[in-house]
């Protein structure tokens, strides 16, 4: 009786068996295109930059030498690597709360607005839009000590109240004016300030979009309830209803803040600014591993680079997954 | 809980007008349905009852206070969304203690973690859990607190709304088409809960819904709205048996009532497809009216009867059958309410005579309005011959 059993089941599985084996052959002959280009593409370069980190090759050169984590040891213990850390998270830290916090707040606003949205959108999205290369040339008039306007309008101010109310400017009127892009104390908040600019459209931009998918009824609901004020609404219904594209928004920002490079090349294609206060990952990444052909210094660098960007998305995920997603 | 007044309501959404003067007083502790087709206005009636929009003249009242200019916050009224509107980042029990957060705490109390340390809080928080305990309670959902609403069903979704609602003593519940989300057996019952649930609170209760079935079987009475404006307002059995309008007499009564063409002839007497009935009516003025006559009033009848026809349709409901019946003499269709045990005599195309009881047959002038009054002109046998 069991054995006849068995036979049936046999006779009944062999065709799904094979059924199934081809199914599976399709899959992966289906999805071989993809993952051959991402290998090639994406993994390989990484594994390879990962390998020549651990050396000390040179483009050129025949051959080279295994130099173990000595590459990694320079990063953290010179001086010049130490202050591209600072520069780094100086911007990123800056950029990063200030972008996001000022596309909310005109994302907000413009979603207020009954006439004119579309005016303030595109007005606010202009610098994103820009190549920020050509931008920084613009800003580099601007910022020009002696016939820059940003200076000539400071200037206006000497001899008036705010000299009394703000120190700057009176030590300013006395003396002269800041070499904005040429004093340390000055250029990697310069280089922050023009990232906000360029930056806080686009956080705007998203936004403005998550804004859509708030739920009209909430906030009559809201009212109902009895919250009285805006902040009030904002915080029972849109805040956290913003909640997910808070977490995209503040991810992308911070991406794009370790990112910075096109500003610093421009104003100091040498050297990364004054004392190379605005010594950035991405200019370091440039210099090292472009321009002065240290292929293995840039590969190390390429690599915490990509540690910092993994650990973001990670919490991003870790996020998304656990705070934000309220289903 | 308070009654609430209305004065010459009116709304206009820039050259249309979706309420045209609206007037209607509410009684302390009453259940009025608001019922109408869609765009009749009802809800924009209740969002201005409840101040989430202003209305362009006229007056609200809330327990003989006039409430303008005063926003909906501080209106004291409680309302139910279509969509239930909750909050989905808070938990059932959270979103039920928002409105008495928002009402009893200050705004130093309400800040997260800052607020907990603050003087009298944490006595007030046990005060509101203990009411939003209560309230969940009443709605036997108190295994639900902890829980999000993207994790309930419609129906539990639909009672936290209500919980969130009846948690404080507002002067009356306004209720925005509570039930149209839901499936028709959950639907069933939750209505008998909503009507349960008023007769136990005894508070004022403004109900907003289409579905002329609802507002039959919870209201005390029921404005039925129609272009902006209330055609009739009273008890759900006076709205079925007596309207004031055939646009009332249509709405309300599942299968719809069955419309005839009347002729007035000389002396007021009426005429149904060149029948005289013996119906006359007060005001002899000639021209056309119309005759309503809803499904139980008419029967089947035999050869001498006024109407005839063939069966074109049937619909068995197990406790009573609705007949489709195409008359001979006009292209008019009747529904017929017959009993199970008539089903035989009803086959598809069978022929059939229709006979029905004056005293039962509403009489509408041209213009729609009811005509009242109707004299019989053989009172004794009230059967047409």
């Amino acid at each position: 009786m069991t054995a006849i059993e068995t036979t049936l089941a046999d006779r009944a599985q062999r065709p799904v068996t094979d059924h199934a084996s081809k199914e599976r052959r399709a899959a992966w002959a289906l999805t071989a295109p993809a993952l051959i280009l991402m290998v090639v593409i994406l993994l390989a370069p990484v594994l390879i930059a990962g390998l020549l980190s651990l050396t000390n090759y040179s483009l050129g050169n025949s051959g080279f030498d295994w130099v173990g984590a000595r590459n990694y040891e320079k990063l953290f213990t010179r001086s010049t690597y130490e202050k591209m850390f600072v520069a780094t998270l100086t911007y990123v830290v800056t950029v990063v709360p200030i972008s996001v916090g000022l596309g909310l707040g005109a994302a907000l606003l413009i979603n207020s607005l009954g006439r004119f949205r579309e005016i303030y959108k595109t007005i606010y999205f202009l610098p994103v839009m820009a190549t920020l290369l050509a931008m920084a040339i613009a800003w580099e008039f601007m910022l020009h000590p002696s016939i820059g306007m940003i200076n000539q309008t400071l200037a206006m101010g000497c001899g008036t109240f705010l000299e009394a109310l703000w120190p700057f400017m009176a030590e300013s009127c006395a003396d002269r004016f800041p070499v904005w892009l040429g004093d340390k104390r000055y250029a990697i908040w310069v280089i922050c300030f023009i990232g906000i600019w360029q930056g806080f459209g686009f956080n705007m931009v998203l936004y403005l979009a998550g804004l859509t998918g708030v739920h009209r009824e909430l906030y009559h609901a809201a009212e109902m309830d009895g919250a009285k004020s805006a902040w009030e609404r904002f915080r029972l219904v849109t805040w956290p209803a913003l909640g997910p594209t808070t977490v995209f928004v503040v991810t992308i920002s911070c991406i794009r803040a370790f990112q910075v490079f096109d500003t610093i090349e421009a104003f100091w294609p040498q050297g990364g600014g004054p004392n190379k206060s605005t010594y950035v990952m991405m200019f370091a990444i440039f210099e090292k591993g472009v321009q002065q052909n240290l292929i293995g210094i840039g590969s190390a660098i390429t690599m915490l680079f990509l540690v910092f960007v993994m650990f973001l998305t990670l919490i991003q995920r870790w996020l998304v997954e656990r705070k934000v997603h309220y289903k | 809980m308070a009654g609430l007044s209305i004065d010459q309501v009116t709304k206009r959404f820039g050259d249309t007008e979706v309420l045209k003067g609206v007037s209607l007083d509410i009684a302390d502790g009453e259940f009025v349905s608001l019922v109408g087709p869609s765009g009749c206005g009802k809800s924009t009636l209740l969002r201005i009852i409840a101040g989430l929009e202003e209305q362009s003249a006229g007056e609200i009242s809330i327990a003989g206070q006039s409430v303008a200019g005063q926003r909906a916050a501080d209106r004291n009224l409680s309302m139910v969304f279509q969509s239930y509107a909750l909050y989905p980042h808070l938990s059932v029990g959270e979103n039920i203690a928002v409105p008495l957060k928002m009402r009893r705490m200050s705004g130093m109390q309400r800040l997260p973690l800052i607020g907990r340390v603050m003087p009298g809080a944490r006595a007030m928080a046990q005060d509101i859990g203990r009411d939003v305990d209560h309230a969940a309670r009443m709605l036997e959902i108190g295994h639900l607190l902890d829980r999000k609403p993207g994790q309930l069903s419609g129906g539990q979704r639909q009672r936290v709304a209500l919980g969130r609602a009846l948690v404080r003593e507002p002067a009356a519940f306004l209720l925005d088409e509570p039930l149209s989300n839901l499936d028709a057996k959950l639907r069933v019952q939750t209505r008998a809960e909503i009507a349960q649930l008023h007769r136990r609170l005894q508070a004022t209760f403004i109900y907003v819904t289409h579905d002329q079935v609802e507002a039959m079987t919870m209201s005390d009475r029921i404005a039925v709205m129609m272009g902006g404006r209330i055609l009739q307002c009273a008890a759900p059995e006076v709205v079925y048996e007596d309207p004031d309008h055939i646009e009332v007499a249509e709405f309300i009564g599942s299968p719809k009532i069955n419309i005839l063409p009347l002729e007035i002839s000389e002396g007021g007497r009426l005429n149904l497809m060149d029948r005289p009935l013996d119906i006359v009516i007060p005001k002899a003025a000639r021209g056309v009216a119309s005759l309503g006559l809803r499904p139980e009033a008419l029967r089947l009848g035999g050869e001498d009867a006024p109407l005839h026809g063939q069966v074109v349709h049937t619909e068995n409901l197990g406790s009573e059958v609705f007949v489709q019946v195409a008359l001979t003499a006009s292209q008019d269709r009747v529904t017929l309410r017959a009993t199970p045990d008539q089903r035989a005599a009803l086959a598809l195309g069978t022929s059939v005579a229709l006979n029905f009881n004056t005293g039962k047959a509403l009489v509408f002038d041209a213009d729609g309005a009811r005509l009242r009054g109707l004299r019989q002109l053989n009172a004794a046998a009230s059967e047409v011959a």
